[in-house]
């Protein structure tokens, strides 16, 4: 009896082969039922996110089991043979993949932390549906433990990746929580859009947002919850909020260092975050001269966020250290083998666990 | 006298420091609540060494240069561990850490050069001993109150060049730093004030100066709060006001 994983992710398969295997949610324990009614199969766990759709299974024959899921696989999502290209692990393999991906390596963000909630949610659905026993049960538990040791004792998570998290970051680092932070977006475009959404999904409230196209600003606003103003008027609610963000298409400075030293001047001490997203820049540089107020252009937020990376992928090597020192001390406990007089009490390898604890939702 | 609990403390605060900066560039995060640990050992050995003082003296140890240095380096290392969490702000303790050190090494050569010895009190006067403890409290809280300052004006600088190493990652919200500078400042205050008050109470009233120097503290501290809570200054310029207030602070220790 041992262990395998059969899957794609976003590193073997494109998108759309991807979004074609994906399982819907509320079809994973019919699924489940399914894939241990095959023969080979003892026991299995469906993960299914955006970048990823495996299995991970526990069985005699692990050749048999692997063709057998991948001809379920086939049939089941309607892909032509040689069309997708399944990898699969076994033993030790796949379970390294698996704490690998519970620690957020094998992430397209390295270091994520939303693969691990989704884990513990695909092995909550697969225990609450009998689909899993002793191996798979130790497996998903020991890889609970590792994603935490990893996050917890590596700077895997630290630094941003991207221009958003680059922008929430830093406006962390100054205001600490963003639930009491203001924010007022200049231009209704896309990237205003996402960087306000990043703030937002940190708790920052009160979005207004100016265009001057006020019919677009509406949009924006009601999409944000927030409120539109003229484009006249932006500069009147300047002492209302924290962070702006601009990202108009103007050929010139939008936001002068004079109107901010006249703003600053009636705060009594407020900090003024500004994030310059367009290209000409909105923002004269000179406003970061002034004290108490911070200022990022897109270069510096690219740069951020390469240097996040670049940090990320010099941790792959740490992490898997931290990993392989956690195995050594503990060995990977579903492939322990059961002691003798457990297996003839039970008289089943399998399902002579108790189930692993219950899973919380992170 | 011996100093040998005073070294150990040094070392540990030194070591600690060390320690702190080395996990600060390693890949590896250090392990959780080492600062504390760390400063929780170098408490213990201050306080064995003020405790031997205390009983060479009869009194509370501040009798001599040397170890209103120590006392005060204990007030900061106490205010640490009692309000660096609260204001979450573990890495107080790594900005901390040097200060004590100095304090100590400067505490060491003067001891070593000229101990005193033992100056026992003619009378022991509780209001004399509450005095000089709260005094010296508040000058824990306005060395902290600096420390945070400090602090503040590291992660300015980088917010406004946009260097994020380590140190930066590993630096509370600018925010924190602002309300922790604030709070400081009042416990600083009340510290002292209770302090000023008992010394109305003594058997004997302090010399002139001692008076004078501590009045003098005790305003610049009240005109800062007054004009953090007036003119809102901008943060920086408050930092650096703070910094300079301890400075001041020190220097007048030579006349207490």
């Amino acid at each position: 009896m041992s262990i395998f994983c059969l899957g794609v992710n976003h590193k073997t398969a494109p998108v759309e082969i991807r979004e074609r295997l994906a399982f819907a949610e509320h079809s994973i324990p019919d699924h489940l039922r399914e894939i241990r009614e095959l023969v080979h199969v003892n026991e299995a766990v469906v993960l299914s996110t955006c970048n990823r759709v495996e299995i991970y299974g526990g069985a005699e024959a692990i050749a048999d089991a692997v063709a057998e899921l991948t001809e379920y696989m086939v049939s089941h999502f309607a892909v032509e043979p040689g069309e997708v290209e399944f990898y699969h692990h076994e033993s030790e393999a796949a379970a390294h993949h698996l704490f690998e991906v519970a620690s957020g390596l094998d992430s397209m963000v390295l270091g994520e932390t939303e693969i691990f909630g989704q884990i513990k949610k695909a092995y909550a659905l697969a225990q609450s549906n009998g689909a899993t026993a002793r191996r798979m049960n130790k497996l998903f538990q020991q890889s609970f433990s590792i994603g935490k040791l990893v996050r917890t004792s590596t700077r895997i998570q630290q630094g941003s990746t991207s221009v958003g998290s680059a922008a929430v970051d830093l406006a962390e680092r100054i205001f600490g929580d963003l639930c009491e932070c203001r924010v007022m977006v200049i231009g209704a475009g896309e990237m205003s859009r996402t960087t306000a959404q990043s703030l937002l999904s940190r708790g920052a409230h009160s979005i207004i947002v100016s265009n001057r196209n006020f019919d677009k600003a509406e949009e924006l606003a009601s999409e944000l919850k927030g409120k539109a103003v003229r484009f006249d008027d932006w500069e009147n609610c300047l002492d209302e909020v924290d962070i702006i963000v601009s990202s108009t298409s103007a050929p010139h400075a939008v936001v002068k260092k004079e109107t901010i030293e006249r703003v600053m001047s009636k705060r009594r001490g407020h900090t003024l975050y500004l994030i310059d997203i367009a290209v000409p820049r909105d923002i004269e540089p000179g406003v970061n001269d002034i004290e108490n107020v911070y200022l990022s252009n897109i270069d510096q937020l690219l740069q951020i966020a390469k240097d996040g990376q670049d940090r990320r992928h010099r941790q792959i090597e740490v992490c898997r250290g931290v990993i392989a020192e956690f195995l050594s001390e503990k060995g990977i406990e579903a492939l322990a083998e059961i002691p003798e007089r457990r297996k003839l009490k039970s008289g089943d390898d399998t399902l002579s666990d108790p189930p692993g604890n219950p899973v919380t939702h992170s | 006298m011996n100093e040998q609990n005073l070294i150990i403390a040094t070392v540990i605060f030194l070591g600690g420091f060390i320690l702190a900066v080395v996990a600060l560039r390693s890949e590896k995060k250090p392990p959780s609540g080492l600062n504390i640990v760390i400063a929780v050992a170098g408490l213990v050995f201050q306080s064995l060494f003020l405790r031997e003082r205390g009983e060479l003296h009869g009194r509370c140890p501040i009798t001599n240069g040397a170890e209103v240095l120590v006392f005060v380096s204990w007030s900061i290392v106490i205010m640490y561990l009692a309000l660096g969490k609260a204001f979450r702000l573990s890495l107080l303790g790594v900005f901390t850490m040097p200060i004590v050190f100095l304090f100590h090494v400067i505490a060491i050569v003067y001891l070593s050069i000229a101990d005193p010895g033992a100056r026992p009190p003619d009378v022991l006067d509780p209001w004399l001993e509450m005095h000089a403890a709260m005094s010296l409290l508040a000058y824990g809280a306005f060395g902290l109150c600096g420390v945070a300052g400090a602090m503040y004006l590291v992660q300015d600088r980088q917010l406004k060049t946009h260097h994020t190493g380590s140190l930066f990652y590993s630096m509370p919200p600018i925010k924190y730093l602002i309300d922790a500078m604030i709070r400081l400042l009042l416990i600083g205050m009340l510290l002292l004030t209770i302090g000023i008050v008992a010394a109305f109470f003594m058997r004997e009233l302090p010399t002139a100066l001692h008076f004078a120097a501590s009045g003098a503290v005790w305003v610049l501290y009240a005109v800062l709060l007054g004009i953090y809570f007036v003119k809102r200054p901008s943060p920086k310029r408050f930092s650096v006001l703070v910094i300079g207030a301890f400075c001041f602070a020190l220097l007048t220790l030579g006349a207490l």
